[in-house]
């Protein structure tokens, strides 16, 4: 809801910055015929340009969304190797959550699975001294 | 049972923004997000939109991990009604089927994808995870050096490589990789800080002199890393200990190591003074709650 009060902020001043364009461009176009070349653009077509700029400019930062800190390293501090140690790509499945997790039924029901490893996590490194 | 926004109070918007950190950070929580992920898709998927398909695949895969394989199953058909011949759904069958210890379809799968695309990173990964599952860490380590060759930037990669290595304490090539990970990634202390780890573990008056160094620059980076502190301290101890140092050295060393222990014990008074006022506290109210019967 709010962002669309501030896109709305952005769209008026937009709109008020293209009006005061054409307006500066009807005004000079008028000073040519009336041979007053002269003369300055009137102070509601400057004001209108600065103030509808700095609107654009305010109702911007509010749609942007958060900002960063300078420091590329401070954004880090928080971050741990929990989770800096995970590789989505590369994620195992063999792990003891396999079996922790697994329903008293699935374990009476699951067929010999012929691919699987006869040890498939803990007791590999030790086989070679039995 | 109760459901989640239920028990806590929070709306469909706040989940699938949770499950949004989750997906960015990595996390692996994989219980929670099964949890989360399970109540979205039941009960809010019309309201989601597009969103649907990425949670579908995130839950999918923390449901891999919880053995959750009817919830799996039920994410991937869904993504291959929706996405017939996507690649990443194929990945996807083929992650459902390593989870399964079918690693012979597995690698089939993977393969045919392979023929498709010769460039697809993610199966190529997923073939050498399938190594690493069946215990073959070598031909693991000789397959991720193939592909590190091919794709130099990838992060991810590099990194796993150097877990390899230092499974097989192979400790000089792992720090070859944290150092490619440290070039790239310089504002990073955990990178410096775990290179200078495996700088600790491979010993030597030069390595202890490096780690050292690179726990003292994972401190400038990030002064609130206790790992680095203890590792300054402990790699600051060795060199002023050891017998071969010359007397400015292992003064200097001395320096340092005393100076890491007193940042490490101000950081535990702080916490530990926390606790005694909280525990404090916690007597009062019981013994005034007690007179009071």
């Amino acid at each position: 809801m709010a962002s669309s009060f501030w896109k709305g902020v952005v769209g008026l001043g937009l709109f008020a910055l293209a009006h005061a364009a054409f307006s500066a461009a009807q005004h000079r176009s008028y000073m040519r015929l009336t041979e007053k070349e002269h003369e300055t653009l009137p102070i509601d077509i400057v004001l209108q340009t600065l103030l509808s700029f700095v609107m654009t400019c305010y109702g911007i930062v509010h749609i942007a969304g958060e900002f960063k800190d300078m420091d590329a390293s401070s954004e880090l501090k928080n971050k741990t190797f929990d989770t800096l140690r995970n590789h989505p790509s590369f994620y195992l499945f063999n792990h003891r959550g396999r079996v922790l997790f697994r329903t008293p039924e699935e374990e009476s029901t699951s067929a010999r699975n012929p691919q699987a490893l006869p040890n498939p996590i803990r007791l590999r490194k030790l086989e070679h001294l039995h | 049972m109760a459901s989640l926004s239920e028990m806590y109070d929070v709306g469909w918007e706040e989940m699938r923004d949770k499950l949004r950190k989750w997906r960015e950070d990595n996390c692996r929580n994989s219980e929670q997000i099964v949890d989360v992920g399970e109540e979205l898709i039941s009960e809010h998927s019309s309201k989601l939109g597009d969103d649907i398909w990425i949670i579908y695949e995130q839950v999918m895969i923390a449901a891999l991990d919880c053995s959750r394989d009817d919830l799996a199953l039920t994410c991937l058909q869904e993504l291959r009604k929706q996405f017939p011949d996507s690649h990443r759904v194929k990945r996807l069958t083929g992650m459902r089927l390593e989870a399964l210890e079918r690693y012979d379809d597995a690698n089939k799968h993977y393969d045919a994808i392979l023929q498709e695309d010769p460039t697809n990173t993610a199966a190529r990964k997923r073939k050498i995870s399938i190594l690493r599952a069946q215990g073959k860490s070598t031909e693991a380590i000789r397959e991720l050096n193939e592909y590190l060759e091919q794709f130099v930037g990838d992060q991810e990669a590099w990194h796993e490589l150097s877990e390899l290595y230092i499974n097989e304490h192979d400790y000089g090539k792992a720090a070859f990789c944290l150092e490619e990970l440290m070039m790239t990634n310089p504002h990073n202390h955990l990178y410096c800080e775990q290179y200078a780890e495996v700088k600790y573990t491979q010993g030597g008056m030069e390595n202890l002199e490096l780690a050292r160094k690179y726990f003292a620059q994972a401190l400038r980076l990030n002064n609130r890393n206790m790992r680095a502190l203890f590792g300054l301290y402990m790699s600051a101890s060795h060199i002023a200990a050891s017998p071969k140092v010359s007397a400015k050295v292992k003064k200097d060393n001395i320096k340092y190591a005393a100076w890491a222990a007193a940042q490490i014990n101000r950081a535990y008074k702080v916490s530990i003074e926390m606790s005694y006022l909280d525990s404090t506290f916690h007597c009062f109210y019981s013994f005034f709650f007690f007179i009071g019967y």
